[in-house]
């Protein structure tokens, strides 16, 4: 009886004992990853693929921005292309998946480098260089995003986001502002306008908060485009310095003096929208997604009455440029070549015949020169496109490490930090993981 | 006790019932229902008013049902529950019989590390990579032994106490009138068992059913799980949330655990009574 | 025997009994009979698959706790008590952990007091009584995601519970309850209490039924107040069913991410942000070891709130 006893205590321990020492070696790796086969080349984009199934990953914002290509392409070369949906936050989902082994052959994901390298790009994602359709971007969009250390790692499928101001033209013209101001103390100025004549100048929605970053990122534009990021990158500058700081302290300054919605704290994504349909404000800073919410509840003729789009810098008109999540796709090193080619194919597809469909099927403005955008694209969207050549990198396009910065700016909102202990406590953030990175100068 | 405390009685304790009943459950399952039977545009925010677009249970149900597979989902969920429940019971109560009768330095030490599992949190990566390296990631199989693995504790500890509450004299009978471990186990000592498995099921089965985060990384897009679909239903608008749809799915998903309660009801109480309580 | 003995007292926790030597075994009768044999291996099922499938995988976590593994790189390396020393010089730690701490004890106390306000509301096998117990076992069936869901509506400040205060109070209400740095925390404590409160409430019924009427009609023709009879006879017999619950309401810490994440998702401010929800946070953000510590403190935070808790209640079980 005690022998039989010791053999079940022993079988047990040494079931642990062996896994706990296999415990330095990575988990996520040695699990299918590709080793030398590597995908071959571009192929034709409707080479026949019957019998193979791509997977393709997308947040719940994303998932039908596909739909034409895909249904078309299954057409066209006989592959079934399964569209799956990460649900929110989709980031966090797509990591924990990938770190568990489990791999798509395509997902959406944010082309900047600092959400580039959190997904290992160098180990997890095929490079897309030498693409066919590289050429056929207009020039001062082919290298903007979706490169890592030289290597293109994202096809970018859609505009990138710009961040700027969205307002209402009615509300505009009640207040008397006849022409778009063309630096922040102009738009400043504006508002104090409209404040004074009763009216909200700006809506910010501190109740769902990641937006709450945009007014801090774009009063650093003309910092950025001095080198501040590549400065923060390298440990020579950070968050608690001069720049970043009083950035942060003006916009609470702002909020203070009245200029944005009384219910800032809880207001939300969609109450933002609504705020600025109604004409209950007369701007909102944000991105591309929240013209999207505003074309799911208003047609565009609506749309192209009612609102315009400008971007802002503190020295003018000049966007700053975040590319999200729904603005590129990668393509993944599963280890299976016949799928990495056809995931390099189904992006050839794309961006090459099916392009023009895409687009009318989309309503989005055209990347490539010699296509067109559709006519029925809202002019608001016309606006943020054209600011892109000019505009300028957001933290997230720049920096190295994207640390919850609009986490602690909603908490100054609600009261809880002051603008010094946003700045610090960012920081840190960006340290932790600049150093999780092995990022030079944060060892 | 006095005719007029009676007479209270039998008026107050009623009225207040219901009362609670009204606001405590009454609001937010008159919400539910309400909203699940709106058109889109005036679910956009719920409240307790009737629609002013007519009534769309009809459609919005049958959009739920389809966009959500509440079919294959459902048999999903319970082609989890029932043989996780299943082997819950059966390892849990086999273990528990050793752990209850033995004594000695080894079967405690044993009986600890069967507990420890209550108060550790589940590691979901490694787990994964472990289903993985089994080739079981994505796979009925693979979920249904990790609900069992997670929840194998919490069965060993409410049932072993239990039967260290059941004098032995039954079982000592059997063995010496000649009876086998085995039958000795099926025969006498699982039927006395009766109200803690009821419990126990009651328990495991809630905290299955609904779960969402286990079931999205060992088989999320790849199998059908009621609380994973409500998840796609929800999500199914851009930013927008598609308060019908998901109060109707969110109907639909409570019905089968709700109606097989309403059912059992009398039996569970008397189970649990006989069970952790006594 | 309406009385209980310490043998009815160790069958009403339906706890493992002290460990031998320390009390006399109720119910074996003489140890010098033989015992019946219960074989080993009827252990190695349930060993096996907790092993496997829980027990291996959980260590193995653990122990990334004291490496750098993150998102961000293939190669681990170990690295000492970095991790644990730069996760204490951070507040965030030590103010989560007072948020989960305080999180748990209202929502033991609330889901404890609101199951036993029900259960003796309900106690009579009425029609209405027996109606009622199953719609408040409705929210204990609703997954936490719907519950959320639900809460999120009706919390708005243009919500269903603002409109009905506005339309007693006489003027509108706009409160944003789900938006309040300091009382949040309570409000979802009470929705998560809300939920499970139905399975407190059984778990006190059965306790009240297993209640020897003899007693209480002796202390009824004794003169005894229905308050003192509650007090001094019913209440202590249902330390059981106290324990259970008591103890159900602290271990069940996984139940109370989904309905925190799905009403406020830690917010506003961070200030209903459980460490669970850190946990999630700082996976999220690929530093997957450093989110493993946290793990591992929440897991020692839960140990020395939970078992000394347990414990007492047993005691007082017995004692009673």
């Amino acid at each position: 009886m005690r022998k039989r006893l010791g053999a079940t205590a022993a079988v047990v321990a040494s079931l642990v004992a062996s896994l706990v020492l296999a415990a330095c070696s990575n988990p996520s790796s040695g699990s299918g990853d590709s080793g030398k086969s590597g995908p071959a080349g571009w192929p034709k984009e409707t080479a026949k693929l019957n019998g193979t199934t791509l997977t393709i990953w997308a947040a719940q914002n994303s998932n039908t921005v596909a739909k034409k290509v895909i249904s078309d392409f299954q057409a066209a070369t006989g592959a079934k292309v399964h569209v799956v949906t990460i649900p929110d936050p989709y980031e966090q989902g797509v990591q924990t998946k990938v770190a568990s082994g489990d791999k798509p052959d395509l997902a959406f994901w944010q082309p900047t480098a600092s959400e580039l390298t959190s997904l290992n790009a160098t180990t997890n994602l095929q490079t897309l260089d030498g693409a066919p359709w590289i050429a056929k971007f207009q020039p001062a969009l082919r290298n903007i995003t979706g490169l890592l250390n030289g290597k293109r790692y994202a096809a970018l499928i859609s505009s990138p986001a710009v961040e700027g101001v969205y307002y209402n033209k009615q509300v505009f013209a009640k207040y008397g502002i006849t022409s778009l101001p063309k630096n922040l103390d102009e738009l400043l100025a504006d508002a104090r306008q409209i404040k004074a004549k009763g009216g909200t100048p700006f809506y910010e929605m501190g109740g769902d908060k990641w937006a709450t970053q945009w007014w801090v990122q774009v009063q650093l534009a003309d910092a950025a485009k001095n080198g501040l990021w590549d400065r923060v990158n390298a440990n020579k500058e950070k968050f608690t310095d001069a720049t970043i700081l009083n950035a942060i302290k003006k916009y609470k300054a702002l909020v203070d003096e009245g200029l944005f919605n009384k219910n800032i704290t809880s207001a939300t994504f969609v109450d933002q929208g609504k705020a600025l349909l109604a004409g209950d404000a007369a701007m909102v800073m944000q991105v591309n997604s929240f013209f999207g919410e505003l074309q799911a509840s208003a047609s565009t003729d609506e749309l192209n009455q009612k609102i315009g789009f400008f971007p802002i810098s503190p020295s003018g008109n000049v966007g700053t440029f975040i590319p999200d999540q729904s603005n590129a796709v990668v393509a993944f090193k599963t280890g299976d070549s016949k799928r990495e080619t056809a995931a390099r194919q189904f992006l050839s597809y794309w961006l090459g015949s099916e392009y023009p469909k895409y687009l009318a099927a989309q309503n989005t403005v055209s990347l490539e020169t010699g296509v067109a955008s559709p006519s029925t694209v809202p002019d608001a969207l016309k606006s943020v496109a054209a600011a892109v050549p000019t505009s300028v990198g957001s933290m997230q396009a720049l920096a190295v490490a994207n640390p919850d910065l609009y986490l602690n700016l909603a908490n100054m909102l609600a009261g809880t930090m002051s603008p010094q202990k946003v700045a610090s406590t960012t920081q840190a953030q960006f340290a932790q993981l600049a150093k999780a990175i092995g990022a030079p100068g944060y060892k | 006790m006095s005719s007029s405390s009676r007479t209270r009685r039998r008026f107050v304790h009623p009225v207040l019932v219901t009362v609670l009943l009204l606001f405590a459950l009454g609001v937010p399952l008159w919400l539910v229902v309400v909203t699940s039977g709106k058109s889109r545009g005036d679910a956009l925010s719920p409240s307790l008013s009737l629609p002013k677009h007519g009534w769309h249970f009809g459609a919005n149900y049958s959009k739920a049902f389809t966009d959500g597979r509440v079919w294959s989902a459902f048999v999903g969920s319970v082609s989890i529950v029932v043989p996780s429940v299943v082997l819950l019971l059966l390892f849990g109560a086999m273990a528990a019989w050793v752990f209850a009768r033995r004594r000695g330095f080894v079967v405690a030490m044993l009986y600890a590390i069967a507990i420890s599992g209550i108060v550790l949190p589940p590691a979901v990566i490694t787990l994964v990579l472990l289903l993985r390296q089994l080739g079981l990631a994505g796979t009925l199989t693979g979920m249904v032994l990790v609900y069992t693995g997670i929840y194998m504790s919490t069965a060993v500890f409410f049932i072993t106490g239990f039967i260290r509450t059941i004098p032995p004299q039954l079982e000592e009978a059997a063995r010496v009138d000649g009876a086998g471990p085995i039958r000795i186990f099926f025969t006498i000592v699982v039927p006395l068992l009766r109200p803690v498995l009821a419990t126990a099921t009651i328990l495991i089965c809630l905290y299955i059913w609904n779960d969402v985060f286990y079931a999205f990384f060992v088989i999320g897009g790849r199998k059908d799980t009621l609380p994973l679909n409500l998840f796609q239903v929800a999500s199914a608008g851009l930013y927008l949330n598609n308060w019908h749809l998901i109060f109707a799915y969110v109907v639909l998903m409570s019905l089968p655990l709700l109606v097989a309660f309403a059912v059992a009801q009398r039996r569970i109480i008397s189970g649990i009574t006989g069970g952790a309580v006594k | 025997m309406t009385l209980t003995t310490s043998t009815d007292a160790a069958r009403a926790s339906g706890a493992p009994l002290p460990p031998p030597g320390r009390a006399a075994q109720p119910g074996s009768g003489a140890r010098r009979q033989v015992r019946p044999g219960q074989p080993w291996w009827f252990l190695l099922p349930a060993l096996a698959v907790l092993t496997t499938f829980f027990l291996v995988p959980t260590v193995y976590n653990l122990v990334y706790a004291f490496t750098d593994w993150s998102s961000f790189k293939t190669a681990i390396n170990p690295v000492g008590f970095e991790n644990f020393r730069s996760l204490l010089s951070s507040g965030v730690l030590l103010a989560d952990l007072r948020t989960t701490v305080i999180y748990a004890l209202l929502v033991a106390l609330f889901q404890n007091v609101f199951g036993l306000l029900l259960a003796l509301l309900l106690e009579a096998d009425t029609k209405l009584n027996r109606f009622a117990r199953v719609m408040f076992f409705i929210p204990v069936i609703m997954s936490a995601l719907a519950v959320g869901y639900v809460f999120q509506a009706l919390l708005k400040p243009t919500g269903v519970v603002n409109s009905i205060l506005g339309a007693v109070a006489g003027h509108p209400v706009r409160y944003a309850w789900l938006a309040d740095t300091r009382w949040t925390l309570l409000y979802v404590a009470l929705i998560h209490a809300w939920k499970w409160m139905g399975l407190a409430m059984l778990i006190y019924l059965a306790g009240l039924k297993t209640i020897d009427q003899d007693a209480l009609e002796a202390a009824r023709i004794d003169g005894a107040s229905t308050w003192q009879t509650f007090w001094q006879i019913r209440f202590p017999l249902l330390a059981p069913a106290m324990t259970f619950n008591v103890a159900t309401a602290m271990l069940g810490w996984m139940n109370s991410f989904d309905i925190v994440q799905a009403t406020t998702g830690g917010g506003p401010a961070q200030t209903t942000e459980i460490l669970n929800i850190f946990i999630y946070r700082t996976f999220g953000q690929g530093l997957f070891a450093q989110a493993t510590t946290m793990s591992l403190v929440l897991l020692l935070v839960i140990a020395v709130m939970a078992f000394p808790t347990i414990w007492l209640l047993r005691r007082r079980e017995r004692v009673l």
